[in-house]
């Protein structure tokens, strides 16, 4: 069978064939279907052609096999040190390989690679920084996503995700109409609370256009609620958009790049029409290195910039609470040990690392704050990043990568684990949920919100 | 045979290394995308430049990465290895003799004992290389026949070199072998891996300028390699 | 004065009580009732996993899981269902996957019931699935936010409900205590039945510490009673019987007590924290200790 029903080359086009997909549980269909998948070696090596170019083609072939790169790979260290996970070798044996035979691979080649791709990578790109070459495998791995994707191998949650931004631009099927009802709603639920508390929606020329994660809007709205608050309570001129207000792109993940550039541009041109003066995103990491770090350049941007200034949620933070925009009630801060996870997306991707413990500095009492041992652009991934949390095939793996972020915790003592990052949240969750080491975990909102002054003018009447 | 070597093998041989890595550096650069590789190399040149000479040198002291310090063993018959191969084969005194009378200029010269000392480290470091190649699982893994040929046609010329410096054996035989492997060695370098002699520095420049531009080089305080 | 019950169930015993109350109500107000069951919390990140809240697994959610979901409620109900058939009462399950407090807001959204019956949780222990990740309880989190009153029973002994005849209206002089007087003098109307207004004088924390004298607590409980005076007795012209009362002590303790003394079938307070409280004091307010001790139902009421 050259092409399944479920599981095909074609990206999902229609909410009905979302449904579809979406109603065969667990991907049992679509991956049965998978194993009969003909691979297309001549679009295969066609598209390589156009886009492997010198700089990973030059990755690829100067690689000295050093295996410099092993001990830098959070999954390597949790998997017992297994050769097999050193970053080196899987790229080598499946992308490297792949460029060797000229795309001449079969079906049972491209199962090892996807899997590869998705449950022994999660595009953290630590390697990158310890190998003498300057060779990304991340970068690598996210490209071999892309030709895997193209050829319909690619993880069933992860076509699903990538169809929902195709057919809602959000990573859940939430509309735009639910967007906005739930911004409202949060906002009525907290207006006695906080008095004069609003959500402005498309105002045009605000100081601050908020973006978020679909999850938020879906799952738990309070967040969308402590934003409004926090941006209540600094005095901010902000407001939402009601459509292209979905930050994430799980397209990224899937590798299909047609729909991280429609979901991109569908942020930019809310951008665009609201003339903002800054765009924040939620505390989430891929949502800021999709819309804010690779975004610009799929939506063909060659100064590499979104259209307006870009900055991600901790940014705004330490600058509101650095100029008193936002005060902290020093009796109210954190007093018990407390550390910080980095998320490789805004960290080592995008050289945030600072201005995270600068906000520790003000939220948390003088000798409580503990750093994870390598912290900062060296920090290890969570053991969920690209997109590995959500892939149901690949749990297990998953489940084992989570080790190394839980011994960093452990050794570090920490009792309450700060992570503003969506998939680093869910990893610490089910790393707590699957090996019981007695942490807690949190976003920054509610923290703060838990120890904000609340300006005289803004307290509710008793 | 001599004659042949040190005449037209000679001006071939390194010929073919330099313009072939001359072309290779060239097309590397002519082949980078700022769309595919999404790096606006052009919108900063300023900070491209000062993130790509970064990335290069830190990389080049030893040490002076969190990736050396990770692996001391590792980078001290690195740096063994790569500091006697690139500078014994330019500033041998031998060698800056022949150059001077082949085309009338000489570079420094290294004292010869350091030049021997540095010879031996070559040697050494590359046994140690290959030991470190058989006994680690992780390197094991991705060594192939390839790499123990490149491993060869490196140490190869310094082998016979110092052979020939001894004169155990037939002084001329072993200087011919020698001069073989060399011009061996200079035609392979753009062919093979040994292209890494330039292309090193233009995938570190590459990814120099991804960190710096794109990758919040210019938030904070850059890159802490 | 109760058209629509909106009824969050965990469709297992611990809601058995809340059950009855809820399916009784119904009847006794001719209403209907939307049974509403949050089978699934979200797992799996962006993925479609969720963790069963009944048998703790992991199950992925489609329309054959839903309906089978569905039909174990109707089962499980089914008693209460032939009954409620029989009385002509219209009723609807429905089911949701999310975080519980969140989806029953979400329901009462929808569904704008006038009163909400929230059934037991699914258990004390930590592993329950209903406390993942969400700091403060269900009950907390609905009481705070509720678009109208809630109703909770937490002890069987609460659950039999042979109509009402005294109601306890717990007050501390709050503007959301305001509102629940209306409503309890609405409901004493209805009903026809006796009102007990009723404040505590809280001695426990009130003073830092201090001890009061027995004068400066006599002369508070006065100052409460003309409070009361003052700003409800005004408004029970058309309730047959009532009485008040301030008590000092431990405010929920006083409460229980005096609503056992009185035979009340029925409490009525305000909820008006300010915020959910901490994973150090899950049911920190009074009125969550009031529902926890009561051997009555209670009506919690936040606007």
């Amino acid at each position: 069978m050259p092409e399944g029903k479920l599981c095909n080359r074609k990206p999902i086009e229609t909410e009905e064939e979302l449904k579809t997909l979406l109603s065969d549980t667990g991907g049992k269909k679509y991956y049965e279907e998978m194993k009969s998948l003909d691979v297309d070696s001549g679009l295969l090596w066609k598209t390589i052609g156009n886009t492997l170019k010198s700089r990973t083609k030059t990755w690829l072939e100067i690689c000295a096999h050093c295996g410099m790169c092993a001990d830098s790979c959070f999954l390597y260290l949790a998997n017992d040190c297994d050769p097999k996970q050193v970053p080196a070798y899987k790229i080598q044996s499946t992308l490297g390989e792949i460029v060797k035979r000229k795309g001449q691979v079969d079906n049972e080649f491209m199962h090892m690679v996807m899997e590869t791709a998705w449950a022994k990578c999660t595009c953290c790109n630590r390697c990158g920084m310890y190998c003498p070459h300057g060779i990304d495998m991340g970068v690598m791995f996210s490209y071999l996503r892309g030709l895997c994707y193209q050829q319909g191998f690619v993880p069933w949650e992860l076509k699903i995700g990538a169809g929902m931004h195709r057919v809602y631009r959000a990573q859940m099927d939430v509309t735009d109409e639910d967007f906005v009802e739930t911004f409202k709603w949060m906002v009525e639920e907290n207006e006695e609370d906080y008095p004069g508390l609003e959500v402005p929606i498309d105002k045009e020329g605000a100081d601050i256009l908020y973006t978020v994660n679909a999850r938020e809007v879906k799952h738990y709205p309070e967040d969308l609620a402590e934003a409004a608050i926090l941006f209540h309570l600094a005095g901010e001129n902000w407001t939402v958009t009601s459509t292209g207000w979905e930050q994430t792109s799980l397209a990224m993940f899937a590798g299909d790049w047609a729909a991280c550039k429609m979901q991109v541009e569908s942020v930019y041109e809310a951008m665009e029409r609201l003339k903002p003066k800054r765009m924040i995103g939620t505390e989430c990491g891929h949502a800021h290195r999709a819309t804010v770090v690779e975004g610009p350049y799929w939506a063909g941007r060659s100064n590499g910039k979104p259209p307006v200034e870009s900055i991600h949620y901790v940014e705004w933070l330490a600058e509101a609470l650095r100029e008193g925009k936002l005060k902290i009630d020093p009796a109210k801060r954190i007093k018990k040990k407390v550390t910080l996870q980095d998320s490789c997306n805004y960290v080592r991707n995008h050289g945030l690392k600072d201005i995270t413990r600068e906000i520790m500095s003000y939220i948390v009492d003088p000798g409580y704050f503990i750093e994870l041992s390598p912290n900062r652009e060296h920090n290890y991934c969570c053991g969920g990043g690209g997109g590995f949390n959500g892939i149901g095939l690949f749990r297990p793996q998953r489940n084992k990568g989570l080790i190394t972020k839980r011994d960093q915790i452990i050794e570090s003592g920490a009792e309450l684990v700060i992570a503003p990052c969506h998939n680093c949240w869910d990893a610490i969750r089910d790393l707590e949920e699957e090996y019981k080491i007695g942490i807690k975990w949190s976003f920054l909102k509610p923290i703060i919100i838990s120890m904000v002054e609340i300006p005289e003018h803004l307290k509710p009447e008793e | 045979m001599y004659e042949f070597l040190t005449g037209p093998m000679f001006w071939l041989s390194l010929g073919t290394c330099f313009i072939g890595i001359t072309v290779r550096f060239v097309l590397y650069f002519k082949g980078l995308n700022w769309q595919l590789e999404r790096v606006a190399y052009k919108a900063y040149p300023a900070q491209g430049l000062k993130g790509a000479l970064n990335s290069i040198l830190n990389w080049l002291i030893p040490f002076g990465t969190c990736g050396w310090r990770k692996q001391p063993f590792m980078t001290l018959i690195f740096f063994g290895f790569h500091i006697g191969a690139v500078l014994v084969p330019l500033f041998l005194l031998a060698h800056n003799i022949f150059l001077k009378e082949k085309i009338g200029i000489s570079l420094i010269t290294l004292h010869p004992v350091i030049a021997d000392i540095l010879s031996w480290s070559v040697i050494v470091c590359a046994f140690l290389l290959v030991l470190r190649r058989i006994s680690l699982p992780e390197v094991r893994i991705l060594t192939t026949a390839y790499d123990y040929f490149i491993l060869l046609l490196s140490v190869a010329p310094f082998v016979t070199g110092l052979i020939a410096r001894y004169e155990i054996g037939n002084y001329s035989f072993w200087l011919t072998t020698h001069i073989i492997c060399g011009e061996a060695l200079l035609i392979a370098v753009p062919f093979t891996k040994l292209s890494h002699i330039a292309l090193f520095f233009a995938s570190r420049a590459q990814l120099g300028m991804d960190y710096a531009i794109k990758r919040g080089g210019m938030k904070g305080k850059g890159m802490a390699w | 004065m109760f058209k629509k019950i909106l009824f969050a169930t965990s469709a297992t015993e611990a809601s058995d009580h809340a059950a009855r109350v809820a399916f009784n109500m119904a009847q006794a107000y001719d209403a209907s009732i939307c049974i509403f069951h949050v089978l699934g919390v979200p797992t799996r990140g962006f993925s479609q996993i969720v963790m069963d809240v009944k048998t703790k697994e992991k199950v992925e959610i489609d329309d054959e899981y839903i309906a089978w979901v569905k039909e174990e409620i109707k089962v499980y109900y089914s008693k209460q269902l032939e009954k409620a058939k029989s009385y002509n009462i219209n009723y609807d399950i429905k089911v949701a996957v999310g975080f519980p407090h969140r989806e029953i807001l979400r329901e009462a959204r929808n569904y704008s019931p006038d009163l909400i019956v929230l059934g037991g949780s699914t258990g004390d222990d930590e592993d329950s699935v209903y406390k993942k990740s969400m700091v403060g309880s269900t009950l907390q989190r609905v009481a705070k936010a509720a678009p109208c009153p809630l109703l909770v029973v937490n002890r069987p002994a609460a659950s039999f409900w042979g109509g009402i005849s005294q109601i306890v209206f717990g007050t501390d002089f709050s503007k959301a205590s305001d509102a629940a007087f209306k409503f309890s003098v609405n409901l004493a109307k209805d009903l026809d039945c006796e009102l007990h207004i009723f404040h505590a004088l809280d001695i426990s924390n009130m003073h830092m510490g201090r001890l009061l004298t027995q004068d400066e607590i006599e002369s508070q409980i006065r100052e409460s009673l003309r409070r009361i005076r003052g700003r409800y007795i005004g408004e029970l012209k058309e309730i047959k019987d009532y009485s008040f009362d301030v008590w000092e002590g431990l405010p929920y303790v006083e409460i229980v007590k005096y609503a056992r003394e009185k035979h009340a079938d029925l409490i009525v307070m305000a909820h008006h924290t300010q915020k959910t409280s901490n994973e150090d004091a899950r049911l920190g307010s009074n009125i969550e200790q009031v529902i926890v001790r009561a051997g009555c139902p209670v009506i919690s009421i936040n606007k």
